[in-house]
């Protein structure tokens, strides 16, 4: 379970970003992140592997009977929360001159030595793993083209088998299906519904279409002016929505 | 809303003003460019008064001396080698200090600096300078002159790399990151790989310009085909010399080609696995 507590950041001019933000999501739930854009969202996934230092609060991971604290630490120790944490983005982040295997295989790399890790050589049993990975998600055909070769839906899919390959408890997803089409954006959904339950990771995708949030996503958390405004159910109303996305008060102030 | 658009529209014609600003800073630098040749004795005339002479040296130049082809592949090929060598030693050194100089690598300040400091420095002095330094260390001969390459090519090579390393898209690198990796781990599977091609083609163009340059360190007797050319020139060969510098024509159109193919090559192919 992974436990957010009261987590803020403030923005380089002062101005705060995240106030005290609290939740938990649950091994094998998927929770829709909601809110305008520059409310923070990315901010968030960021701040909980620490790819940016939050200002304060605590957050706190919950696997196998161990509970980790991921606030304080640096480095060696850093490194192995980081492992811990998978993240997807929204432009894929592979890297577009290594093969869809190789970039699986790269999520191994934060438990290797620098200089194992450096020479590169991962083991049969590593390949034969990173691979039924990429079958899994039906992508195992395209295992040996270069990254920058596959179109988007295909890399999408070899950034979770990283993700899954990485052997990671909590997934952060940062709009990951907003490069696209509907089609396959809506079976990428599903298929990051499925890594979700089936690994009993605890999933935080930050999302612009609600439609698929509220068919996928268990849980939603609508953020407005650095606070969680809203927290609960996935069928959330179009009154939520207007509310979460400020849109009552935009139509007001048209008509003055 | 309405008046600040239609009080800008109104603005645009005081433009001129601006305009003969610019003005005056053309003529200015034309004037300047003028006087600077000026200054430089720049004479059209005494160039068309000149080409009798050219080409009664072009003359002198034919036909060219075969009977020395011979002696000359071997200064052919030590200009090549030198170039080649220096290039290697250059590329060799200059990629950690890319890597420790890059801003996007996460190498502590005081060795991103030091890299930075020390690859400034050695650009600065040019390589026939560095050649002649090194020929009162250790003589006459190709070492000298691959040596002044070397490290004038690692001041070179040492920036492009660098440029190329923080030019790339920081995307990859911070998912590598993500994972977990080491910063090392991250330059071997992120930066790297998406800066392979740069960093081939900026080697390869060093090498065509270290061929160049080879020839003119041979001048001062760094070994190679220039050193052939300057005595053939001051001894009056002028035969000779006509047969050198189409040598040197061969080997510079030669490596070009070569290295040409040899980029297209590495670049289809994923080295990095």
């Amino acid at each position: 379970m992974l436990t957010v507590s009261k987590l803020s950041k403030v923005l380089p001019d002062g101005k705060p970003l995240l106030k005290e933000v609290s939740f938990e999501v649950g091994e094998g739930e998927m929770v829709g992140i909601l809110g305008l854009s520059g409310v923070g969202k990315t901010v968030l996934l960021r701040c909980l592997n620490r790819l940016t230092e939050p200002d304060g609060g605590d957050v706190f991971l919950k696997y196998n009977g161990t509970v980790l604290d991921v606030a304080g630490w640096r480095d060696r120790e850093l490194r192995e929360i980081r492992r811990h944490f998978a993240m997807v983005f929204q432009s894929f982040n592979l890297v577009g001159r290594l093969t869809a295997l190789e970039n699986v295989l790269v999520g191994r790399l934060g438990c290797m030595s620098t200089l194992k890790g450096i020479v590169g050589r991962f083991s049969e049993e590593d390949k034969d793993a990173a691979l039924s990975y990429l079958e899994r998600l039906g992508v195992g055909h395209i295992a040996h083209r270069r990254a920058e070769t596959l179109s988007g839906g295909e890399q999408q899919r070899v950034a979770f088998a990283r993700a899954r390959f990485q052997g990671c408890h909590v997934l952060l997803a940062d709009e990951p299906v907003a490069n696209l089409d509907p089609r396959t954006a809506d079976e990428v959904m599903m298929q990051l519904a499925e890594i979700t339950e089936a690994g009993g990771i605890c999933t935080l995708a930050v999302m612009h279409q609600p439609d698929l949030v509220r068919k996928y996503c268990q849980r939603v958390l609508g953020i407005k002016d650095g606070v969680v405004v809203y927290d609960g159910k996935a069928d959330l109303s179009d009154e939520d929505l207007d509310y979460i996305y400020d849109r009552k008060a935009a139509d007001a102030s048209k008509v003055a | 809303m309405k008046t600040s658009i239609t009080s800008t529209i109104e603005k645009l014609p005081t433009l001129p003003k601006w305009l003969r600003l610019r003005y005056f800073a053309w003529l200015l630098g034309i004037g300047a460019f003028v006087g600077a040749c000026i200054y430089l004795r720049f004479s059209p005339q005494a160039l068309v008064e000149g080409i009798p002479n050219m080409v009664k040296f072009v003359r002198q130049l034919f036909p060219p001396d075969v009977s020395v082809l011979p002696s000359l592949l071997k200064p052919a090929m030590d200009t090549v080698l030198m170039a080649a060598v220096a290039t290697v030693i250059a590329a060799t050194l200059s990629l950690p200090l890319a890597v420790l100089a890059a801003g996007n690598t996460g190498m502590p300040r005081v060795l991103r600096m030091g890299s930075r400091f020390g690859v400034e420095v050695v650009r600065v002095v040019p390589d026939v300078v560095l050649a002649l330094v090194f020929i009162t260390a250790v003589g006459l001969g190709p070492f000298p002159g691959t040596l002044a390459m070397a490290i004038h090519s690692i001041g070179m090579l040492g920036k492009l790399y660098r440029e190329a390393m923080e030019e790339i898209d920081p995307g990859p690198p911070e998912a590598v990151a993500a994972v977990g990796a080491t910063r090392l781990q991250v330059v071997r599977f992120a930066v790297l790989p998406a800066v392979l091609p740069s960093l081939v083609g900026d080697t390869l163009y060093r090498f065509d310009i270290n061929v160049r340059s080879s020839i003119i360190i041979g001048f001062v007797g760094a070994g190679g085909i220039g050193y052939r050319l300057i005595v053939a020139m001051r001894l009056f060969k002028y035969r000779e010399l006509l047969m050198i510098l189409m040598v040197v024509f061969a080997i510079i159109w030669l490596t070009e080609k070569g290295s040409d193919r040899l980029r297209k090559m590495i670049i289809a192919e994923p080295l990095l696995r």
